[in-house]
């Protein structure tokens, strides 16, 4: 096996959709990601639905990914590409931290996401915000998914990335306090959930400073589903069978000791 | 012909952009509006379109933000390393030479149309222009970008010869807020850099501190002379 | 060299006078009682247009009308319904029966066979036999009388939960019994209420606020719709048959 991707079914797929076969639909994260600068550091923020075209797929996934201790990533775009450069940036990026003996910065972070991005041009679709708290400081950044990137007080993707960007552009100051950079993002993310089909359910929310990162999974949970107003349990044998067949798959066998000394297997 | 090379894939963030670079006595003056943006939606307004590649070299990109931001990375390490290697500053000339050669070999790839600006020892302020096929030109003065498209013609009827760094200075923001105006692409505030041998300076004009010229008001029932009330700069980090 | 096969392929722009708008519908017959509902987001694309667009109409004391799929077209499609239903009031003194109603609406439909209204119609309400009675129909006319029927965005969803619930597909009846033919109104309503909550849960363009409508055959008691809450009549009088709306909140991301 060699590393990367395999691209041997490439001809054949070639041929199947040539032939009227659909594609298959990836998961993709219809997704309002978002992240905000404040006085101490960064907040990330991230709704939890996931879509596979109309249907929601996930009604609480996670899309704040761990890079290292003191830098995270909100991925929009196709879910298995998010998670993937997530990890891989994570992995590559805790190596380098080891080979350099110093704390990872969030440039390099963002230097391995773009090169990666860019070699793949475009796709591999993960839009991307970047934030974290290193030694020269807190940095945000968004990374699209042909590898350009931008560096911002305040950022938004996905397709929420308008309704959240609508409330950052009036609302967003320097300075901001823990608390109102949080109440921010709520509020941004809120503003995808509500006005955005392709986002929903929870609020994730992520506060990053020099000292510590605290991750709130579920920081805010404003679609919780009703109870139903029926139960449906089904009696025993309601499913029809035509046929029934016992098995016994505990397997017994005798064993015979033929002398000697007994084989050591310790 | 249809030239595909213009054609952005879908889904990429364009740098739809005005920007120029222009050559005076002591140096050169590169600018830039700061909109970058994806379809119709402004990814970034407040974009820095002038890229350090080296102490006293600038370039401005056009095209694709990933391309463009891409070619840069490339050069600027290729700089250092000739700056390790010589012992000394590279040249603009050496600078639009690897940016050249980056556009052109690639040229089937890549949407990137880049001026080189900056200041060195051997022939002092020099401007290069490299527009989309990977060509290279030397030149007192270029504009580029999709704004440039409205300016050329004040651009020839305005310049001379022999300006110091205020006109020069003038010139450059008076261009990009014409051609901010006219092109929807660009827009929301200027960014300059003054390379000299002594330093590099850095200069912003706000989006709501453009040189204005005529704007119908006249004909909009606004000639009064009436205050508006005056608008709060946004805050930006620069 | 550029690619010199991208070059001139001649490009064909078509305005496209359709727009698909999401939501919901369905309709379940009772044995003396029609239940109509549709939720009242109305979406293009990841945007929502309004959290509250009717999808379901009364048209007359017992004939009750839903449309889904491209708004404007719904919207003039029941006006021309309600306009061809005037018309036959003032010929006849009387309100068209729920048949002729079904088949008017076919007639509609298929006489914009080449350029239909492109929505899916559901039609409930009462029968002159005093019976609960569902006509579903597709855009170009061709319609049928069943129980019961979703349509819409999250049909794909609703109609086999319904198959299972209301026609009791796949389940066994316990042995010596056998499964009822017509399900009791305080049944049939939880049954679309948790239909249109599951629906809300799994798909992007239902959501928002759910309209019920119960159409009561000629005096059957009001078992069922007593004491709901949100409850509203909409009948002109109270001695033919009855129809009453009955509206909730859905979930809005």
């Amino acid at each position: 096996m060699s590393a990367g991707f395999d691209f041997s079914n490439h001809s054949r797929n070639t041929f199947l959709s040539e032939k009227g076969l659909k594609v298959p639909k990836a998961t993709s994260t219809g997704t309002t990601i978002v992240g905000c600068l404040f006085k101490d550091g960064i907040v990330l923020g991230a709704d939890t639905r996931a879509t596979e075209g109309p249907i929601v797929a996930d009604k609480n996934c996670e899309k704040i990914h761990f890079i290292s201790d003191s830098i995270r990533c909100c991925g929009a775009g196709t879910a298995a590409d998010t998670e993937f450069i997530t990890a891989l940036i994570s992995s590559n990026i805790e190596l380098h931290a080891l080979s350099t003996g110093r704390k990872p910065r969030v440039v390099t972070a963002m230097t391995m996401l773009k090169q990666r991005l860019f070699q793949y041009q475009g796709h591999i679709g993960a839009a991307l915000v970047l934030g974290g708290v290193d030694p020269s400081g807190a940095h945000l950044f968004t990374i699209h998914p042909h590898g350009s990137t931008d560096k911002l007080p305040y950022v938004t993707m996905g397709s929420g990335s308008l309704a959240a960007m609508a409330v950052f552009e009036s609302s967003w100051k320097p300075d901001l306090s823990r608390e109102d950079a949080l109440k921010l993002v709520t509020a941004a993310v809120s503003a995808g959930i509500f006005n955005d089909l392709g986002s929903g359910s929870n609020v994730d929310a992520c506060v990053i400073t020099a000292t510590e990162t605290e991750m709130l999974r579920g920081y805010v949970k404003p679609n919780e589903r009703t109870q139903k107003e029926r139960t449906y349990g089904f009696r025993r044998g309601t499913t029809a069978w035509t046929a029934e067949k016992i098995r016994n798959l505990v397997v017994s066998e005798e064993i015979t000791p033929i002398g000697g000394e007994e084989m050591d297997t310790s | 012909m249809n030239v595909d090379i213009q054609q952005l894939k879908s889904g990429e963030v364009n740098l739809g952009t005005s920007i120029m670079a222009v050559q005076f006595d002591g140096g050169v003056v590169v600018g830039a509006d700061s909109r970058t943006t994806t379809g119709s939606y402004i990814a970034n307004r407040v974009t820095d379109k002038l890229t350090h590649v080296h102490d006293r070299i600038y370039c401005c990109r056009s095209g694709s933000a990933a391309d463009t931001q891409t070619i840069a990375d490339i050069v600027h390490m290729s700089l250092q390393q000739y700056a390790q290697s010589f012992g000394e500053a590279p040249t603009v000339s050496v600078a639009a030479n690897y940016f050249q050669t980056l556009c052109y070999t690639n040229k089937d790839n890549l949407s990137a149309g880049i001026i080189v600006g900056g200041w060195d020892k051997d022939v002092g302020p020099s401007v290069y222009n490299i527009p989309l096929g990977g060509g290279l030109f030397r030149q007192p003065w270029a504009i580029g970008g999709s704004g440039s498209t409205y300016v050329y013609g004040y651009c020839d009827a305005t310049y001379r010869e022999g300006w110091g760094r205020d006109e020069t200075v003038e010139f450059v923001k008076n261009t990009l807020s014409l051609a901010m105006a006219r092109d929807g692409s660009s827009g929301g505030v200027i960014r300059m850099a003054v390379i000299t041998e002594d330093a590099v300076e850095r200069l912003f004009v706000p989006g709501n501190q453009l040189p204005t010229f005529w704007e119908g008001l006249e004909v909009l029932g606004n000639s009064s002379g009436a205050k508006q009330p005056a608008v709060e700069p946004m805050a930006v980090e620069v | 060299m550029p690619n010199m096969s991208a070059i001139v392929h001649p490009q064909q722009r078509h305005f496209n006078p359709y727009a698909e708008n999401g939501g919901t519908i369905l309709a379940i017959a009772g044995a003396d009682f029609t239940v109509i509902a549709g939720d009242t987001r109305q979406s293009e694309g990841y945007s929502i247009q309004t959290r509250y667009a009717p999808k379901v109409f009364r048209l007359t004391d017992r004939a009750v009308l839903a449309v889904n799929g491209f708004a404007a077209d719904g919207n003039m499609f029941v006006k021309k319904v309600k306009q061809r239903l005037e018309w036959y009031k003032h010929a006849h003194a009387k309100d068209m029966p729920l048949r002729a109603i079904a088949r008017l609406i076919q007639t509609m439909l298929y006489a914009q066979r080449f350029f239909p209204y492109y929505v899916y119609n559901i039609l409930g309400g009462i029968e002159e036999d005093g019976s609960g009675a569902v006509y579903s129909f597709d855009p170009v006319g061709s319609y049928e009388r069943e129980a019961c029927r979703a349509a819409g965005a999250a049909q794909s969803l609703v109609q086999p939960f319904l198959d299972n619930q209301i026609y009791f597909k796949n389940q066994t009846a316990a042995p010596g019994r056998s499964h009822p033919s017509h399900l009791p109104l305080p049944d049939v309503l939880s049954i679309v209420v948790d239909s249109f909550t599951s629906a809300t849960e799994r798909h992007i363009e239902v959501g928002d606020g759910l309209e019920i409508y119960i159409v009561l055959a000629k005096g059957r008691s009001l078992q069922g719709v007593e004491g709901l809450h949100g409850l509203r009549e909409l009948s002109t009088q109270e001695d033919g048959e009855r129809v009453f709306v009955l509206q909730r909140d859905l979930k809005k991301d």
